[in-house]
């Protein structure tokens, strides 16, 4: 509340600042969060209001621009159900809170956890609100979130509810009020962390004058919470479970396991075994403590809950049930969300607390009772509908935007299942200022206030989430689904408490080791995979590239061995049937050979084609999402510029197909050749970075031994040969060594010496398969006894096998007989061998989860 | 009356499961007229783990998993178990006691009672059964406001059995109960769903029971062992009364001959046994034989 002063202080300002807010008009009759009914702006925003707008507009676009592309590089992405991935969007202005109102609001939110905690107890508990009759049974008994199993279980700590999230708007009158409650696995503190984060690098003057409160402290409880849930003395493993990276907000699961250290699962990461839960790792199996989850309490455990789920883990209730394991929060926890307890908030509140609620609830209706039924039933179209149990994507109704009809059905729908139905006031929510098309506009804002349980009392983050809408029904309508977010700035009255992040990244970085040892053989198969599939792509790239040069001087090469080289494509992208599909009888062959284009075209951009520079790329991107968090900010963003070249890649190489397609190409190769020498800068030496390694020097010895194969094994003239050759020794970048190193003596002997065997090219299959043997050598051998395991053997193998070939040797050609039967021999029984070692390596260190059937099937799950 | 049930359930797959998880309700439960002596449970390959505990209804619950490679499970359980003949149970007299009109009116009281406030859970939809105009429409004949509750509960059971066939081969464990009425026929489990949903969509609360029935050969035949079966009837609940068990399948208020495993709101909540298994194929044998034996007959014998 201000004083007569700070009112007669704001009117004062009003009158020497009128001019300068002329750039922000808020709308009539709506809360403004920036300014006071009469125009003036508030304290608190001064500043900030007056430093953004005195940056001028091409200076904050410039900002905005800097902000979208640091959330891009870092691959804040944000899904909703209705589309597809989308960058998350921050605005520039932040919603501003002083230090009183947030005390306020600070007093509520901890209130309400320590609230919603005793109520969680309670209903998996003795029940006493039931049986006192301050809530009708009903409101437990018939919601499908009252996970019955889940009943009687003792929690490990007072504070079962370890993190709860509260969605609040402020009301015309000012009001805070809240309008729902999260509490299975509440999303969005990540968000705002990144927010910040983005926000004090964009501008870092005006964060620092303006005394706000760091995040730090609300992520340090919740770390120091989760150790203490330790089911023994030690310090526990912990681990983020995520439904895995098509999960709505993903970006976010990855982000907060790398913030706190911990690793980041998905259920088949994980296995119940004599009671415990362990994570299935490269080292075998170590045991998970403490499950910080963000998968939702039906999909937990399909052994008791539903049983289709492949998201979770078997037997996990079981563990949960001995006290061996922990989820944060509990499983059961999702019945909280429901919109009924919001009507008998303030009698819950008085009978577990003794307290009158400090933060109000959107009033809510519930047609199950009959006075409430009547008010809904009469009042329809002014108020909001919503289900008592929602599924995900579901969206709210405005009574106001039915018709007459539709009135009908929905009051009909009502009176046949009153149980299923909630009415609450429509609230218009305030406005703040945000930064859009080059002005300054009010629009509607949802904030998202996050409590911990700390170690005696909850405590709440002092920022959040705050999300803009576009419209005012918006909010209320389909309220979560928004992706422009704005960084909250609660203000401090003193000065700012600094607990840094960067000290605080410090410190788990140093844990990077220990989670190395812990690496999932999940994460392992996808580096290895990222490795193989980058390759695969450079390559099939590279080659392309060079025979779009090749074909330049087609007139120049004899029919045959033009020919040899577009059967090379196929061959080595091991795109079948291409250019194999000729019948030297029929005509296809002179067609697709006269033409090649199409379906050299197709190669590179058929997304839906095996083996085609797309489709290796898009998965080699699918596997980046899946380690994400093992890669440093520098790699996402080479990942980034990949995946944005791959969308575009259609576009420019049809339209740069009529004259040196090749270029079209150039920056991929660039953008993967940033990528490996990243891995190589950047990654930490453990079992990750070795297992991309692996991958690469694998697919490169089996692309070399392709390309050579393809390309030397053919007996052509002389000519065609320099031809063929040089082929070959452009696509492996070593056409300017050949040429300076064989000067006069160049031809088939040297080439194959250069690219098979010299020890001093980094390129040639010799020293491929020289690093491919040191990384297997060190990999921690399952092998019992002595002898050398089968993976270290293979690579030893082939090693060997190419060190002893002779190049002239190789080059032997038998008379009447049209290829050269040792190289084709050496390169075949190497292609077999990658071939061995590829496989044992999966089945020794790769997570080989099988299908998991329900016992009984069971249709009826379908409603949950 | 002492029993001794033996129930024995085996699996079949037909390729090797590595691990299972399972959930098993197949311990019977005590209640106001039977108790159950520790049963015996004998799994084989022997569970890497198992515990016993007590469900939210108050069955008993056994937990078990495998990690040992394996193509069959079979689990065997043997329970003694003494029943009281007509316990608390109402034997054929049913015209007493409420009125349907009383439990009506008792079961929507503003402040009802502890026993009441529970028995509210057993009014509403639950996995496998849903209300529904067509049920109610079924069932409604059998009752009238003045009619004494059992009596027309009993009347209900009465029109289920004499309407409806039972074909073991027409259903699937998860035969929706519409379906059910539709077609007039399917097998006990069925027939409790539907009277469940019949009561409920009449505003009554009714649970559903999962256990065995002891037959009695044919006089002058010799009983055959393993020939019984595991069973399914339900119970309504009248205000200050207590529970009172039908069956449906037999047209009979169950007496010592039906043995309780355990109740639930429909046969979701009490499944014999449910959960993951990890690999096995897409096939599998079940077999199920249960035996229930009077211990004195066989004594005799």
């Amino acid at each position: 509340m201000p004083d007569s002063t700070d009112l007669f202080q704001s009117q004062f300002q009003q009158a020497l600042l009128q001019p300068a807010m002329d750039f922000y008009r808020p709308l009539a009759d709506i809360y403004d969060e920036a300014l006071l009914p009469t125009g003036a702006v508030r304290d608190h925003w001064e500043s900030t209001l007056t430093s953004l707008n005195g940056l001028g507009s091409d200076n904050l676009a410039a900002r905005e621009s800097k902000a979208q592309r640091i959330l891009r590089d870092d691959g804040a992405t944000y899904k909703s159900y209705t589309d597809r991935e989308r960058t998350w969007n921050l605005d520039t202005v932040p919603l501003i809170i002083d230090s009183d109102k947030w005390a306020l609001i600070e007093a509520g939110i901890s209130q309400r956890s320590e609230l919603f905690n005793r109520l969680f107890n309670d209903i998996y508990g003795p029940q006493e609100l039931i049986r006192q009759g301050v809530i009708p049974p009903e409101v437990v008994f018939s919601h499908p979130g009252f996970l019955r199993p889940c009943f009687g279980i003792k929690q490990p700590s007072e504070h079962a509810l370890i993190l709860h999230g509260v969605d609040l708007v402020r009301t015309s009158e000012g009001n805070i009020c809240v309008i729902a409650d999260r509490t299975q696995a509440p999303s969005g503190a990540g968000y705002a962390l990144e927010n910040r984060t983005v926000m004090s690098r964009v501008f870092p003057d005006l964060f620092r004058q303006s005394q706000v409160q760091r995040l730090a402290t609300f992520f340090q409880t919740l770390r120091v919470k989760l150790n203490s849930l330790s089911p023994d003395d030690h310090l526990p493993n912990i681990v983020v479970l995520t439904p895995g990276s098509s999960s709505e907000s993903y970006f976010e699961h990855a982000y907060l396991a790398n913030y706190l250290g911990y690793s980041l699962v998905q259920g088949r990461d994980l296995t119940v075994r004599n009671g415990y839960v362990w994570m299935k790792s490269l080292s075998g199996l170590s045991r998970v403590d403490v499950i910080l989850r963000r998968v939702d309490d039906f999909y937990c455990d399909p052994a008791e809950l539903k049983s289709d789920s492949y998201l979770g883990v078997p037997g996990l209730l079981e563990v949960i049930r001995g006290g061996k394991v922990v989820l944060a929060n509990p499983l059961g926890s999702g019945i909280l969300e429901s919109p009924l307890f919001l009507k008998y908030l303030p009698a819950i509140s008085q009978a577990l607390l003794g307290e009158q609620l400090l933060l109000p609830s959107v009033k809510t209706w519930w047609a199950n009772d009959p006075v409430d039924r009547d008010y809904m039933l009469t009042n329809l179209s002014s108020l909001l509908i919503k289900l008592v149990y929602q599924k995900k994507g579901q969206i709210n109704i405005l009574g106001s935007q039915l018709s007459a009809a539709q009135l009908i059905e929905l009051r009909e729908k009502i009176r046949q299942k009153p149980l299923k139905y909630v009415a609450q006031e429509v609230i218009v929510p305030s406005h703040a200022p945000t930064w859009q098309q080059h002005e300054f506009s009010p629009k509607p804002v949802i904030f998202t206030s996050f409590c911990v349980a700390g170690d005696k009392a909850y405590s709440v983050m002092p920022g959040g989430l705050t999300r803009v809408c576009q419209t005012v029904e918006d909010p209320l309508a389909s309220y979560g689904q928004s992706a422009l977010s704005k960084d909250t700035w609660v203000l401090s009255k003193g000065s700012v408490r600094h607990l840094s992040l960067r000290s605080d990244k410090s410190k788990h970085e140093s844990m990077a080791d220990d989670q190395e040892q812990n690496l999932s053989s999940r994460i392992v198969e996808n580096m290895f995979w990222l490795g193989r599939y980058a390759i695969r792509a450079e390559y099939a790239l590279r080659l392309l590239r060079t025979i779009f040069l090749q074909l330049n001087n087609a007139d120049q090469l004899s029919e045959k061995t033009y020919q040899v080289i577009l059967l090379t494509v196929t061959e080595v992208t091991e795109t079948f049937p291409g250019f194999t599909a000729n019948d030297k009888d029929s005509n296809i062959e002179t067609a697709l050979f006269k033409d090649p284009e199409a379906e050299l075209m197709s190669v590179i951009t058929d997304r839906q084609r095996r083996g085609s520079v797309v489709a290796n790329l898009n998965e080699m991107l699918n596997c980046a999402e899946e380690v994400k968090s093992f890669l440093s900010a520098d790699t996402q963003r080479v990942v980034n510029d990949i995946r944005d070249n791959v969308n575009a890649l259609e576009q420019t190489t049809k339209a740069d197909f009529a004259s040196a397609p090749e270029e079209a190409l150039d920056p991929l190769v660039t953008s993967l050749l940033a990528l490996s020498g990243l891995v190589n800068e950047s990654m930490i030496r453990g079992f990750g970075w070795r297992f991309i390694e692996i991958g690469r020097d694998l697919e490169r010895a089996y692309q070399t031994t392709k390309l050579v194969n393809s390309l030397m094994s053919p007996v052509l003239t002389e000519y065609d040969e320099d031809a063929a050759l040089e082929t070959v020794l452009l696509t492996l970048e070593t056409l300017v060594t050949y040429r300076r190193r064989y000067r006069d003596r160049s031809g088939v002997v040297n080439g194959l010496e250069l690219t098979l065997l010299d020890e001093t090219n980094p390129r040639s299959l010799n020293s491929l398969l020289q690093s491919l043997k040191s990384h297997v050598d060190v990999l921690p051998s399952r092998q019992l006894g002595r002898l050398m395991s089968v993976e270290k053997r293979l690579s030893l193998e082939l090693l060997t096998k190419v060190q002893l070939a002779k190049p002239t040797a190789l080059c032997k050609v038998a008379k009447g007989v049209e290829r050269r039967e040792n190289l084709f021999k050496l390169m075949k029984k190497s292609q077999h061998l990658l071939n061995q070692l590829a496989i044992v390596l999966s089945d020794t260190y790769f997570d080989h989860t099988e299908i998991q059937h329900q016992v009984m099937t069971a249709s009826w799950e379908d409603e949950l | 009356m002492k029993y001794r049930v033996r129930h024995l359930t085996e699996y079949s797959y037909d390729s090797k499961v590595n691990s299972c998880y399972n959930r098993a309700h197949i311990l019977p439960r005590d209640t106001l007229i039977q108790s159950v002596d520790t049963p015996r449970v004998m799994i084989l390959p022997t569970p890497t783990s198992g515990s016993r505990r007590t469900d939210y209804f108050g069955n008993r619950v056994y937990h078990f998993s495998i990690q040992e490679p394996h193509t069959s499970l079979t689990i065997d359980v043997s329970t003694y178990i003494t029943v009281k003949p007509l316990g608390n149970n109402h034997g054929s007299q049913l015209d007493y006691g409420n009125t349907c009109e009383q439990v009506l009116q008792a079961l929507n009281y503003k402040v009802p009672s502890i026993e009441t406030i529970y028995a509210r859970e057993f009014l509403l939809n639950s996995p496998m059964v849903r209300m529904s105009q067509q049920l109610q429409s079924f069932a409604q004949g059998c009752f009238n406001p003045q009619k004494p509750f059992l009596t027309a509960v009993m009347d209900l059971t009465h029109k289920i059995f004499t309407d409806f066939d039972f074909d073991a081969t027409v259903t699937s464990i998860s035969t929706p109960v519409d379906e059910v009425l539709a077609h007039k026929h399917g097998v006990c489990q069925d027939f409790a769903h539907l009277a469940i949903g019949c009561l409920r969509s009449l505003g009554y609360a009714a649970r559903y029971i999962s256990g065995y029935l002891e037959t009695l050969p044919p006089p002058g035949q010799q009983r055959l062992v393993g020939a019984d079966a595991s069973h399914a009837w339900f119970s309504v609940y009248s205000p200050g009364e207590g529970w009172f068990e039908f069956d449906p399948t037999n047209d009979s208020v169950p007496t010592f001959q039906h043995i309780v495993t355990a109740w639930g709101r429909d046969y979701a909540d009490v499944s014999p046994l449910r959960g993951v298994v990890f690999g096995g194929g897409r096939h599998q044998k079940l077999s199920v034989s249960v035996d229930v034996a009077r211990l004195a007959l066989q004594e005799e014998a």
